[in-house]
């Protein structure tokens, strides 16, 4: 059964189709939390997050957009968490942002990726764990991240490029 | 890093989402809202059909029942808003009682002004305003309920179909 199915089935008020997306998304939910925040506040996080999807889903318009949806409410509650990182960053690249035009291609191993991931800057962790861990399209991490998706692809490429720096320092050669 | 997941399974999230969920709460939230303002009405109803000049401790009597019932709608409004989910079809079960609340309130206000002699205008406006605001709402949740159950099938057709992802 598609996403878009469940989540009209759950705004017309069917539990058990609520029950069933939550049993869906729980664990992705929680791995994008886990990759920005520290174990302790991971549990906590996610369930504010399945709080909020609750109440606000009967006013999602596009059930078929759910995915981005949940990641927006997902992303709002983790940057509440890192208003002071991500205020930092943003202030620090706020000149130095340039927008990437060339396709995002890069094969990089799930294991290591999740390893590495905790070295990294909250906005490139961000892209990285949203577009490689969970699967979304550059559209949709430029819709949950509200950035344009050329600023998406240049944030990959500088997280990708921080990663292999990362990966390296560690011994690991490609 | 060794592999962890999350310390809640699903069913323990569902089960903590539960007191949101729980009818009664979305039933007083909506029941907050329609006695506030059915009181807000019928009590802004008799004071200005209060007959003769009224003592100052008597009008501030009623501004302060007023205010009372005002809080509630407010506070039933904001449940509703922010924090109980009404799903389309509580939507259409909570806009009907509306209607029914708003067309009881309408026809109470109009007998006290009837009964008072203070004239049927502004009541019957105000009342009619409520019970025009309550149709909308009835209306509008239809058409929402409708339009989901439409796409249901479409979808529904479209798996049995054999485009199941």
């Amino acid at each position: 059964m598609t996403d878009e199915l469940l989540v009209i089935r759950a705004q017309l008020g069917e539990r058990a189709a609520l029950a069933e997306l939550v049993a869906r998304w729980q664990e992705p939910v929680w791995t994008y939390v886990r990759r920005m925040l520290d174990a302790e506040r991971a549990d906590d996080v996610t369930q504010e997050i399945w709080l909020a999807v609750v109440r606000g889903l009967p006013r999602l318009r596009e059930p078929a957009r759910f995915v981005p949806w949940l990641f927006t409410i997902a992303r709002r509650s983790v940057t509440d968490r890192l208003r002071g990182q991500y205020a930092r960053e943003l202030e620090a690249r706020a000149a130095g942002e340039v927008v990437a035009e060339d396709p995002v291609e890069a094969m990089v191993d799930r294991a290591e990726l999740v390893n590495a991931l905790a070295g990294l800057p909250v906005l490139e962790r961000e892209i990285l764990v949203l577009f490689y861990l969970e699967d979304l399209s550059v559209e949709d991490c430029a819709q949950i991240c509200r950035i344009p998706a050329g600023t998406v692809k240049s944030r990959l490429n500088r997280a990708r490029r921080l990663l292999r720096a990362h990966l390296e320092e560690k011994g690991y050669r490609p | 890093m060794t592999e962890e997941g999350p310390r809640l399974s699903a069913r323990e999230m569902i089960e903590r989402l539960e007191p949101s969920l729980s009818p009664r709460r979305r039933v007083r939230a909506v029941a907050a809202l329609l006695a506030g303002l059915a009181g807000t009405v019928f009590v802004a109803a008799l004071w200005w059909s209060e007959p003769g000049p009224l003592p100052g401790r008597t009008h501030l009597a009623f501004a302060l029942f007023t205010v009372f019932s005002l809080a509630w709608a407010c506070y039933g409004g904001w449940l509703l808003t922010r924090r109980v989910p009404l799903f389309a079809t509580d939507r259409v079960v909570a806009a009907w009682i509306g209607l029914a609340a708003s067309v009881t309130t309408a026809g109470l206000v109009a007998v006290v002004a009837a009964q008072r002699g203070t004239g049927l205008g502004l009541p019957l406006a105000i009342g009619g305003l409520l019970v025009a605001a309550a149709l909308v709402l009835v209306v509008r949740a239809h058409a929402r309920r409708a339009a989901l159950l439409r796409r249901l099938r479409e979808l529904t057709g479209q798996e049995t179909g054999g485009e199941e992802r």
